[in-house]
């Protein structure tokens, strides 16, 4: 009897032990999201995974947003015996959530999910000490070169980007307000893009941004969306759990309402127009892969609108006006093909750049917008540590600048840009003899077929058009007068659309223009100016630096002002009534990035209304007529969407 | 076309601008008679322009005192001139190309200061337009010339008072012999070297006032090289004027009369290339100057830098 | 004798050598605004330096930024001879330009061997044009040149732009919305050689060669000899028989020749197109200025003028080093610039002074040094009376 019960314990115990010698089936790589149910062939054990989050599972935001990720791939996978979760909720201490990690870890699961950036130091501890076990972590991409941490981010810009058109095409009040937990991290990166995508989609909206100081002071943030509502917001946003305070306000005013994480739409059917909806299931399901074939960790990820990791998920009750859905179609398309290239690429070393100029960094005009551009992408790819740019202005001694360019090439500069059309053809000397270097050449589309010559150019012509639209719309004398430096290049281009602008609006408006002769005659400028009132006009407008002298003389005789290059708004506050403001940092940011993607030149740029290289920069305090206002805005849509093209008048 | 240019408005319009451009080359061209008359040739009167101008604009936005402004601009420009006078009398150095180097020197020099001291180009509430009752109102005349700011009435006033002191003081008359005959004047005991400094430190006083009449009267602005070469125009146009304050006052008008009907030229839509139309003030300046031809001798002394014993 | 000798080298080497002195005293104030700017003079300078003269690259540059400074300067020493003042260089290299690149754009079927002579004599005639204006209305109508070329340098510029965005232009730019007024790129047979990997061009050497050319013109002709008695005294050669007016505007015509040369050669051997952003000095790099103080650091010997340009174009060249490494607005070199000009042209008082001492002290070798060394009681633009 004795040696039966032996017998039998042991052919249990072996058989126990067998079992648990089986090797996981992993569940096959889904690479949509439900493009293909999982074939799952054999499941001896569950694969077990535990999740450890900041906040409850149901905070309609962060938390939710992973926990829904996991009951998906659950539900694919086959249920519970496929797939064990565990999960500790409610973790926002650190210390209590360190110890909830190595507990998981060492009770055997597969696969530990932190699910927080705050919980990084203590994963940097716990994972070593398991290597049997894989841990994910989020929001970040820093794996800190650990073999067994997958790390995870999500690139809520980019939803942000399109809750951001949406929300300022539908707002009436031209006001948007938004309610953030804390100005960093995923919460900073989802408010920028929202106020990217306000911005590009009608320069004049005015986004007010709230950080509350915390992730879960419901209250705060109901109190900040009625600060919002009470400055003439119609239209909310915000992202963290504690948003639901805020999305309560939203519904009693009457406020429309974009979500971000997880889908709001079921808190206020009625005001929510769109989520962006995380799908932490993309990521999860490449990780699962990845574990089957035995690599723990070492990878990161990012969600995006390309990869469906990110949806825009529109609320079906919420009538959205076609043109407005087909926008946000559009801006999705983009987003995802590349076009809008919101996050900057990461160079080994310090990236260098230097420019070369034939004016002062402070002309207000043409070297002042590509200095402040410089400054912009600086900023945009991680401040100095990231970027260094050097430069040599007044440099319109051609010769001169030639040598400047030549030696900032042989100093090993990254990118060497040659602001000032007069330039070309020493850079036509230059750039072969530097096949490592970049150079970039404004303003002209000619990059005489050298494989590392960039070459951009303003449609200045578009921006000249609308100024010249609002110009004889506004004009009482219907006389116009402008001031240009030397009929060539981009100032008569600038001139020749500002015609045809007026001329379209009023075709009896009577636009005379002046070319001075010189690009540094403040004097001449201003007696120009002055002959144009004399001749009765009331609105003027210019380019190049020597206009200031013509600002001043609009100011003094009361006429409007319309400006191009830069914003010339400080000059006269009470006169300027827009500025096309020229955004090199448009061409800048793709240069850049095909630079980091190893092409260093052979492309040429033009800055546009539709690309947001050219700005249409509205004086806030200078009222415009509603219907002029809005006579401004179809012109800009018509020239952006092609349905208007501007003629030249002979 | 052609004839819209004999319209009153037009005629208004093109005496007014002329007057207004005129100013500066009246500040900076009388101090340049001074200087030459007494046998120095200035060229650095640009650079005087634009460091008083800068000068002017700065204690004007920063003190909000215009007068100030107008001071500092003279003190700079004589000390500019002070350093012109030491350069030319006592070291004898070759005036023109001294003048060049003055000139570099107070172009970049202005255009540094702007950059390190202010960095963005402003404006400055400026002398207004001066209203003077019952003038201001004549219809035409009152807008040409009595709607102007006060620099611009000073620098027209200092013609008369250049003529009075050039021919009927004691000093004009130190000044033209030693210009003239340094020697003679030496043995009569006049110092050549302190006419001479006198005069080159008005020239730059009076060009630091002209830079200023543009930076804080007239434009309301600074930014680095506003003049625009305008110095160098003003010193041609002592020799236009054969170094008779009337004459450089008629050189000044002549020249400006010219830019502003050029101006008016292309807004009415003349058709002359811009370039054509821009070039006719300088054009015209030569031919009226060769059409009366005249006898007129400069100063025998002039760029002759004058040594006792020599 | 041998005793003389060394007494002529030494002081006559320190003589030569004020200039570098005086930039050096220049450089000094220099450096307090560089410490204003928190700029450490040193490497600034070292920076200068090594712009200028620190690698053959530099050496190349600087000898390229002295050309065109030379060969206004040989036109200079020519006027300043015949007691002419000629500031209307920068005009006179445009127009010179002008035509010499209508010469390269015109002919594209020619050999460059026919092209190259034709355009550069054709820039050179074209800038003696545009001196002979001022030199014809000084003469015959009294027009003082100053006037007159200062003029003359504004019509050029507006010239050149009505001519470069207009009837000039590249055809290839006209497809273009944004036109640059620029002409089409002369041909590669159209180019002056270069001293490949440099951009040192043979006109270099074609400016040296003239700088001797030019000492024999005015020290071994007839016409030079005219020009210089009508310079030093104008009352003696009329009564001599020299017809006065033809000398002057001889003069002028010549200086006016030099500069139109200075600004095709900037075509033919470094831009190989003319280009313009409105002003003059875009283009000339203000060497009708500079080529004006490079004669007189010289002193407005043309042989003088040689290393005269060179040191003047290192100073130029390492500047805008300077600016580069440091990071200086370019606005303190051109401060820089005035400033080493102001102190050099002072120093000529210590070379006169110096002079009249040897004078003084050995009269037979005084006069061939007053032949030789530049005369301080006949300074350029006095008006004289022009009788017929």
């Amino acid at each position: 009897m004795k040696k039966f019960r032996l017998l039998v314990t042991v052919l249990l115990l072996l058989a126990v032990l067998l079992s648990a010698c089986q090797t996981q089936e992993p569940a096959p790589v889904v690479d949509e999201p439900g493009a293909e149910e999982p074939a799952v062939e054999e499941t001896k054990e569950p694969f077990r995974v535990a999740v450890v989050m900041p906040s409850s599972i149901n905070d309609l935001a962060f938390s939710q947003s992973m926990y829904d990720a996991l009951l998906t791939i659950q539900s694919e996978m086959g249920g519970e015996e496929a797939m064990e979760i565990v999960y500790s909720d409610g973790m926002f201490v650190v210390d209590d959530a360190a110890a909830a990690i190595r507990d998981y870890a060492s009770e055997g699961y597969n696969l530990v999910i932190a699910h927080g950036s705050q919980y990084g130091s203590s994963l940097q501890e716990i994972a070593p000490d398991f290597p049997e076990t894989s841990f994910a972590w989020g929001t970040t991409v820093d794996t800190f070169g650990i073999d067994n941490i997958f790390a995870y981010e999500a690139a809520s810009d980019q939803g942000g980007y399109v809750n951001g058109v949406l929300a300022a095409s539908l707002s009436e009040t031209g006001i948007l307000g938004v309610v953030g937990p804390i100005e960093t991290g995923d919460a900073k990166l989802y408010v920028d893009g929202f106020v990217a995508g306000a911005k590009a989609t009608d320069p004049t909206v005015q986004v007010n941004v709230n950080y509350i100081g915390s992730f879960s002071d419901v209250a705060l943030a109901a109190e900040a969306a009625n600060t919002h509502i009470a400055a003439g917001a119609d239209v909310l946003t915000g992202t963290a759990q504690m948003v639901v305070g805020a999305i309560g306000v939203a519904e009693e005013s009457g406020a429309l309402w974009f979500g971000t994480q997880a889908s709001q739409t079921e808190l206020a059917p009625s005001i929510v127009v769109a989520n962006q909806v995380y799908r932490w299931d993309v990521v999860l399901n490449e990780i699962m892969d990845l574990i089957g074939e035995g690599t723990f960790g070492g990878t990161s990820f990012v969600i995006d609108l390309a990869n469906g990791g990110e949806v825009l998920e529109f609320n079906p009750d919420f009538d959205i006006p076609a043109d407005v859905a087909a926008l946000a179609e559009e801006t999705i398309a983009e987003i995802s093909g590349g076009a809008v290239a919101l996050q900057a690429p990461e160079f080994e070393d310090v990236f260098q750049v230097a420019v070369v100029m034939p004016s002062s960094i402070n002309d207000l005009a043409f070297s002042q917008s590509m200095y402040d551009a410089l400054i912009s992408i600086q900023e945009w790819m991680g401040g100095e540590g990231a970027m260094e740019f050097v430069y040599s202005d007044g440099m319109f001694v051609v010769d001169d600048a030639a040598a400047a360019i030549r030696d900032y090439a042989a100093e090993g500069f990254d990118l060497v840009i040659a602001h000032g059309s007069q330039y070309g053809s020493s850079l036509q000397e230059i750039a072969p003899d530097f096949p490592e270097t970049s150079f970039a050449w404004g303003t002209t589309v000619d990059t005489f077929g050298i494989g590392n010559i960039f070459a951009y150019e303003a449609a200045s012509h578009e921006g000249g058009y609308v100024n010249g639209v609002i110009a004889a719309s506004l004009s009482e004398s219907g006389v116009l007068g402008v001031v240009g430096p030397i009929e060539t290049g981009d100032a008569k281009l600038y001139v020749d659309g500002f015609v045809a602008g007026a001329k379209a609006t009023n075709p009896d408006v009577q636009v005379n223009v002046n070319y001075i002769g010189s690009f540094s005659d403040v004097a001449l400028a201003s007696e120009a100016a002055n002959t144009h009132v004399a001749a009765g006009a009331d609105g003027l407008t210019g380019t190049a630096q020597m206009v200031v002298g013509a600002i001043g003389v609009a100011e003094e005789s009361g006429a409007m002002w319309f400006g191009t290059q830069a914003s010339q708004t400080g000059l006269a506050p009470a006169n300027v009534v827009a500025n096309q403001v020229y955004q090199w940092d448009v061409v800048l940011k793709e240069v850049v990035q095909m630079i980091a993607d190893g092409t260093y030149g052979g492309t040429s740029f033009v800055i546009g209304l539709a690309n947001g290289g050219e700005v249409m920069d509205f004086n806030a305090d200078y009222e415009l007529p509603a219907e002029v206002k809005s006579l401004a805005m179809d012109t800009i849509k018509g020239i952006i969407d092609g349905s208007i093209t501007i003629e030249f008048a002979e | 076309m052609i004839s819209d240019l004999f319209s009153m408005t037009v005629l208004v319009g093109i005496l007014a601008s002329g007057i207004r451009l005129a100013t500066p080359y009246l500040y900076a061209s009388i101090g340049e008679t001074f200087g030459q008359r007494s046998g120095v040739l200035n060229l650095g009167v640009d650079g005087q322009m634009l460091l008083g101008a800068f000068t002017a604009f700065y204690v004007a936005i920063k003190t909000g005192n215009l007068w100030l402004g107008i001071l500092s601009a003279m003190v700079v420009g004589a000390l500019m001139g002070l350093a012109m006078a030491f350069v030319t009398v006592n070291l004898h150095a070759e005036q023109g190309i001294s003048g060049i180097g003055f000139y570099l020197f107070g172009l970049g020099l202005s255009d540094l200061l702007f950059q390190k001291l202010l960095g963005t180009v402003e404006t400055v509430k400026g002398f207004p337009k001066i209203h003077i009752p019952f003038l201001s109102d004549i219809p035409v005349v009152g807008e040409i010339f009595f709607r102007q700011n006060v620099l611009v009435y000073i620098a027209f006033a200092l013609v008369p008072i250049a003529w009075f002191i050039l021919n009927k003081t004691t000093l004009g008359l130190k000044i033209k012999a030693v210009g003239e005959n340094p020697e003679a004047a030496d043995s009569l005991g006049v110092s050549v070297a302190r006419i001479r400094y006198f005069t080159i430190v008005l020239g730059g006083t009076l060009s630091g006032v002209a830079g200023a009449s543009m930076s804080i009267a007239l434009l309301n602005v600074f930014q680095q090289n506003m003049t625009s070469g305008l110095g160098f125009i003003a010193v041609a146009l002592v020799y236009f004027g054969a170094w008779r304050p009337w004459g450089v006052l008629a050189g000044a008008l002549l020249f400006s009369l010219v830019n502003s009907l050029q101006l008016w030229v292309q807004v009415l839509g003349i058709p002359i290339p811009s370039d054509i139309a821009v070039m006719m003030p300088y054009v015209l300046t030569i031919l009226v100057l060769v059409a009366t031809v005249s006898r007129v001798r400069a100063p025998s002394a002039l760029t002759k830098p004058f040594e006792r014993g020599d | 004798m041998s005793n003389s000798n060394q007494e002529k080298w030494g002081p006559k080497l320190i003589d030569a050598l004020l200039p570098v002195f005086a930039t050096i005293a220049a450089l000094l104030v220099g450096a307090v605004m560089l410490l204003l700017l928190k700029v450490n003079p040193i490497e600034a300078y070292k920076a200068m330096w090594d712009g200028a003269f620190g690698s053959q690259n530099a050496v190349a540059e600087t000898l390229v930024k002295a050309t065109p400074l030379l060969l206004v300067g040989l036109g200079i020493c020519i006027s300043f001879r015949g007691d002419v003042i000629n500031i209307g260089g920068e005009g006179q290299m445009i127009v010179g330009a002008i035509l010499g690149t209508l010469i390269g754009i015109t002919l594209v079927d020619w050999p460059g061997w026919a092209v190259i002579p034709l355009a550069l004599i054709t820039g050179f005639i074209g800038g003696a044009i545009w001196g002979g204006i001022p030199g014809v209305l000084k003469a015959y109508f009294n027009v003082n040149e100053i006037l007159s070329t200062v003029m003359m340098n504004a019509i050029a510029v507006q010239l050149m732009n009505f001519l470069l965005r207009g009837p000039m232009i590249d055809p290839s730019q006209a497809e273009l919305a944004s036109k640059i007024p620029q002409t089409a790129r002369l041909l590669d047979t159209f180019r002056l050689p270069r001293w490949v990997p440099t951009r040192l061009h043979l006109g270099a050497l074609i400016a040296v060669a003239l700088a001797f050319l030019v000492y024999i013109l005015l020290w071994r002709t007839t016409w030079g000899y005219r020009i210089r008695a009508v310079g030093q005294n104008p009352d003696a050669s009329k009564y001599a028989g020299v017809k006065v007016r033809n000398y002057i505007v001889l003069a002028l015509i010549l200086s006016g020749a030099f500069a139109g040369l200075a600004g095709v050669m900037q075509v033919y051997g470094v831009n190989y197109r003319m280009i313009t952003d409105g002003s003059a000095s875009g283009f000339t790099g203000s060497a009708g200025f500079n080529g004006i103080v490079a004669a007189l650091f010289g002193g407005l010997h043309p042989i003088g003028t040689i290393p005269a340009s060179i040191l003047f174009g290192a100073l130029l060249v390492g500047a805008n080093k300077m600016q580069r490494v440091v990071q200086v607005p370019s606005a303190l070199i051109t401060a820089l610039n005035g400033l080493v000009v102001v102190f050099v042209v002072s120093s000529e008082i210590w070379r006169r002074r110096r002079q009249k001492k040897r004078l003084a002290a050995a009269s037979p070798e005084g006069e061939e040094i007053i032949l030789e060394g530049s005369d301080p009681g006949d300074s350029p633009g006095n008006e004289k009376e022009v009788e017929s």
